[in-house]
Formats: structure tokens, C-alpha cells, sequence
């Protein structure tokens, strides 16, 4: 599978801040990606260095192929990219219906019967000014401009901010949707739930370094949590086994969380005499906890 | 579509100072004919008609200037339209472009209100000097309309940047106006009124057309919406 988007040692700093820090990244075409990180995690900065809004500081980058340096190849590639930004901004002053008609104009995959539907399943007001629409209906404007095109690319940042139950599962099944016609979707979101039910790979950013970078099915399959009992308290050391990345201890009580090698923990625990061995898969919020935690 | 969206952005604006610059005028030169003398041909009061007339047009362009992908970025926009498949010097040379446009219509549509005016008044008024007032007033005012377009490419904030520009306009001023160098070749003010062309015999503006204050002036404004573009160029949204 070729890579959509691909960024080598991307940085961005402000100051002494360091936003985004040594970036390596690699969206795999067809592919539903997650792009999971905390607030201040670096999250929309890496978005807005993708799409030439803001520019690195270090490193380099390709979105479908063209650098995100070049000026000019950054505009041909806006072009087969639809971006939903954080926040939804659109302008209040226009209207529904000229925002739509606006949009339209720049983009030659746009398709007029899949707004119009759009307008209807969401019950846009066509003439009223986007400054007095609700957070909800301006997140679904904001879908349905990205959403009535054929774009190469689909890029939302926490595109379900705002709306509710009902329209965050229209939204799911349409990025399902867009996937499924051969569109790359590439969305960053606080929803893990969301992110388990049609990602296929999953990122998580924190502190501007990348800490995960893998499917969902790897994580799902190599991320356990490892309950152990002893006779006696054990040294920390004693599980300083590739794959551990966290430890806790409660007196003669042990609690791993480990993303992989599973079977070499064990192993050492019953070298120690455990008495008591738990393994459970561990959900998508808690390896996301664990690493943050840990970042 | 980003000439329709710089024209909906600005259009409240050029409405509001397009009626009130008729009004004002209208109003006064329609009552200002009362105090003149029986045998006054009213051409003074045209002098202080575009007077007061290039007064709130420097007003109302630096109003007009105001906006612009800064401004965007403050009320939260600004991702919106740098991420259209379109380059900024685009974006900005449109709204630079729509805001010459209102300017010039700024000018000109007072102007011919003020002749319809003192027409139906039957004091008419020669149209090649009205023709005169309108170029100076175009020809050297691009030069505020340019300041406040510069300001708004290096000033955030939604009202913050035409604020600057004003202080910027009122500094310059006082400095052209108190350097007796300066005041001479430099007092944008007496350009654009028309008082360095102005005869106080006969009230009509005398010489030939100053077509090379006139180019200073153009590039100046080419210079200041020149560094608009590379600072534009240079932002992160």
C-alpha cells in the first residue's frame, strides 16, 4: 500500500515551544486513519503543516505525492483534499446557499446532487446567515462541503465536535462511505469510541512526538494488561522485559500494561512463583491513557 | 467567487460610508447655497465640498481596508480560506482589487451627486474641474487606501488594525505638516484636496494636471500593497 500522506523529521516550533517534533508519518492509501493526542498534543499544527497553512520549521513532507513546501504543488493538492478544519469556520456573513455555492466553485469534483441530498438529510436552512446557525448545523455545512465532493483525500479535525448521537452516526457511516468509494480518511478526534468502530490505523501524537503508530487490529491483538500476585513483593527490575511499558506495584500485587511480548512476562511471573496470573486485551481509551500517561 | 465573497464581506461597509458620503454632501451643498453671496458661481463651495468630501473618504477607506486573512485569523476563519485550492496572492490581489474598485466609486458617486445638486440649485458646475477634484482625490488616496491594507497584513485583531491605521495616517500627517521640507513635496492632504491647485480668485484649480504626483503616489501604494503580498505570503494560518 503506497502512503498518501508522508512527513520525515517534521517540526514546528514556536519559540522554544516545540509543536510537532521530528514527525514521522506514513497514511496508507484507502485507509481510515485515527490521529489521537491531547489537547496542545500537535494534533491540528501537523494538519495545518500537511495542507501549507503553516510552515515546518524542520523536516519535509508529501501529501498524494507533492510537497508541502512548494507553494504551487500545495494548491494543486487542496484541490483533490477536502479538509474539515477545527472549530468549523465558515464565513457568517454569507448564507447556506451562497457558502455552498462558493465552495462548489473551486473544486471540479464537486457533486451538486450529493449537496442537495446532503442539505436535505441534514435540514440545512438554505437561506439563513451561517453566524446564526447552531454549533451542530454549522458542523454538518462544514461536512457536507467536504462530504459532496470525490476528493483524493479526507482530512477532519474532531470532525464530531458539536453534533449529537443521531449526526455523529451519520457521520461515521459516511466516512465509512467516503473509505469505501477509495477516499483516504485521515481525521483527528477525542472520541475513542468513534475511533474504535471504523478506524483501521491509529496515531497518537503527544507533545508533538508520535508515541503510536500502528493498526487497530495490531494493537488489539499485542496491547495486554498483565495482573499479577506474588508471595512477596517483587523487584521492579524483574520485569524489565521488552514490550513492558508500564509498571505498577501494590504491595505483593503487579500490574503491567505491555505492548507485546506478553508471553515472556508470564513466563517470568511464574519463575517468581506467582500466584495469581490475569491477562485481558486492553480497549483503545486505555492504551491511549497509557500513553499519554507515559509521554 | 472570491471577488462574490470579498464583495459580501465589504458590502455593509461600502454601503454605509457610499449613503453617508451622499447625504453629508448633499446636505451641504444644498444648504450651504443659502450663505452664499447673490453673485457667487458657488465654485468655493465646491472647493470646501471635496474638502470635507476627501476627509470621510480617507475615513472610509481605511474602513474598507480593514479585513483580510489577519483579520480572518482573529474571528477564527482564517483555516477556511487558505485551505481553497487557491495562492494567497490571489486572495489578497481580489480583495485588494474589490476595495480600489469601492474606493473609486467612493469618489465618484459623491461627486456626481454633488453636480446634481448644485445643478438643480442653477448654479452648475464645470465638470472637467469636478473631473480634477475626483483624480486627485483617487490618484493620491490610494496611497491611505494602501496603508490600511499594508497595516492589515501585519496587524492582528479584528478592529485593532484599522485603529493602527489611523494612527498611522494622523502621525504622518502631523510630521508632513509641522517639516516645512516635507510639506512641500509630501503633504498628501493638500494633494488630495486639491488646495496646492487651488486659485482663490477665481475658485477653480489652476495648472496642469499633476500626472507625476499622481505615479509618485501610484507607487507608493505599489510599494505598500507589494509588502501586503510577501507579508500575507509569509503567515502561518
Amino acid at each position: 500500500m503506497t502512503a498518501v500522506i508522508q512527513t520525515r523529521h517534521l517540526s514546528k516550533s514556536y519559540g522554544r515551544v516545540q509543536a510537532v517534533h521530528q514527525l514521522n508519518l506514513e497514511i496508507k492509501r484507502g485507509c481510515i486513519t485515527a490521529f489521537l493526542g491531547r489537547n496542545g498534543a500537535g494534533k491540528s499544527t501537523t494538519i495545518k503543516m500537511l495542507l501549507g497553512m503553516i510552515a515546518p520549521s524542520a523536516g519535509e513532507g508529501t501529501v498524494l505525492g507533492l510537497s508541502i513546501r512548494d507553494a504551487e504543488a500545495n494548491r494543486e493538492m487542496r484541490r483533490r483534499v477536502a479538509y474539515v478544519a477545527e472549530n468549523k469556520p465558515l464565513y457568517g456573513y454569507m448564507t447556506v446557499g451562497q457558502t455552498i455555492r462558493f465552495a462548489s466553485s473551486f473544486y471540479p469534483d464537486w457533486c451538486a446532487d450529493r449537496a442537495k441530498d446532503l442539505v436535505n438529510r441534514y435540514e440545512l436552512p438554505i437561506d439563513r446567515r451561517v453566524r446564526l446557525l447552531s454549533k451542530g448545523m454549522r458542523t454538518k455545512l462544514a461536512l457536507l462541503l467536504a462530504f459532496s465532493r470525490r476528493p483524493d483525500l479526507l482530512i477532519l479535525d474532531e470532525p464530531s465536535e458539536g453534533l449529537d448521537p443521531v449526526g455523529i452516526e451519520e457521520l461515521l457511516e459516511s466516512l465509512a462511505g467516503q473509505a469505501a468509494e477509495g477516499t483516504t480518511v485521515f481525521f483527528s478526534s477525542h472520541q475513542i469510541a468513534e475511533v474504535e468502530r471504523i478506524a483501521d490505523y491509529v496515531c497518537v501524537l503527544e507533545r508533538g512526538r508520535l508515541m503510536v503508530d500502528a493498526s487497530l487490529d495490531h494493537l488489539r491483538e499485542s496491547y495486554r494488561r498483565i495482573e499479577l500476585v506474588f508471595p512477596s513483593a517483587p523487584l521492579e527490575h524483574d520485569f524489565c522485559i521488552s514490550g513492558v511499558e508500564r509498571i505498577r506495584e501494590h504491595g505483593c500485587a503487579v500490574s503491567i500494561f505491555a505492548s507485546g511480548n506478553a508471553d515472556a512476562v508470564v513466563e517470568r511471573a511464574r519463575d517468581l512463583h506467582a500466584t495469581s496470573i490475569e491477562i485481558a486485551p486492553v480497549g483503545l481509551r486505555e492504551i491511549f491513557l497509557e500513553t499519554v500517561r507515559e509521554g | 467567487m472570491l471577488w462574490y465573497k470579498a464583495w459580501l464581506e465589504t458590502r455593509t461597509r461600502f454601503l454605509t460610508c457610499l449613503s453617508f458620503l451622499v447625504a453629508i454632501l448633499v446636505f451641504f451643498v444644498h444648504h450651504a447655497e443659502s450663505i452664499l453671496p447673490a453673485k457667487s458661481n458657488g465654485y468655493e463651495l465646491m472647493f470646501y465640498a471635496h474638502f470635507y468630501l476627501a476627509a470621510l473618504w480617507v475615513l472610509s477607506v481605511v474602513l474598507l481596508g480593514m479585513g483580510g486573512l489577519l483579520r480572518e485569523r482573529a474571528t477564527g476563519v482564517s483555516s477556511f480560506t487558505v485551505a481553497l485550492p487557491v495562492s494567497r496572492e490571489r486572495l489578497v490581489t481580489v480583495r485588494l482589487s474589490v476595495g480600489v474598485l469601492q474606493a473609486v466609486a467612493l469618489a465618484i458617486v459623491p461627486w456626481i451627486a454633488i453636480l446634481l445638486v448644485s445643478s438643480s440649485n442653477g448654479r452648475p458646475f464645470p465638470i472637467s474641474q469636478a473631473c480634477f477634484y475626483v483624480l486627485l482625490l483617487i490618484g493620491g488616496g490610494l496611497v491611505y487606501f494602501a496603508v490600511a491594507i499594508f497595516v492589515s497584513s501585519i496587524v492582528e485583531g479584528e478592529y485593532t488594525a484599522p485603529a493602527v491605521a489611523y494612527g498611522v495616517l494622523i502621525l504622518v500627517a502631523i510630521v508632513c505638516g509641522s517639516v516645512s521640507k516635507l510639506r512641500t513635496y509630501l503633504d498628501l492632504w493638500r494633494f488630495i484636496t486639491g488646495d496646492r491647485y487651488y486659485n482663490r480668485t477665481t475658485h477653480l484649480l489652476s495648472g496642469p494636471f499633476p500626472w507625476f504626483g499622481i505615479a509618485c503616489c501610484g507607487c507608493i501604494a505599489a510599494v505598500l500593497f507589494l509588502g501586503s503580498l510577501r507579508a500575507t505570503g509569509n503567515q502561518d494560518f
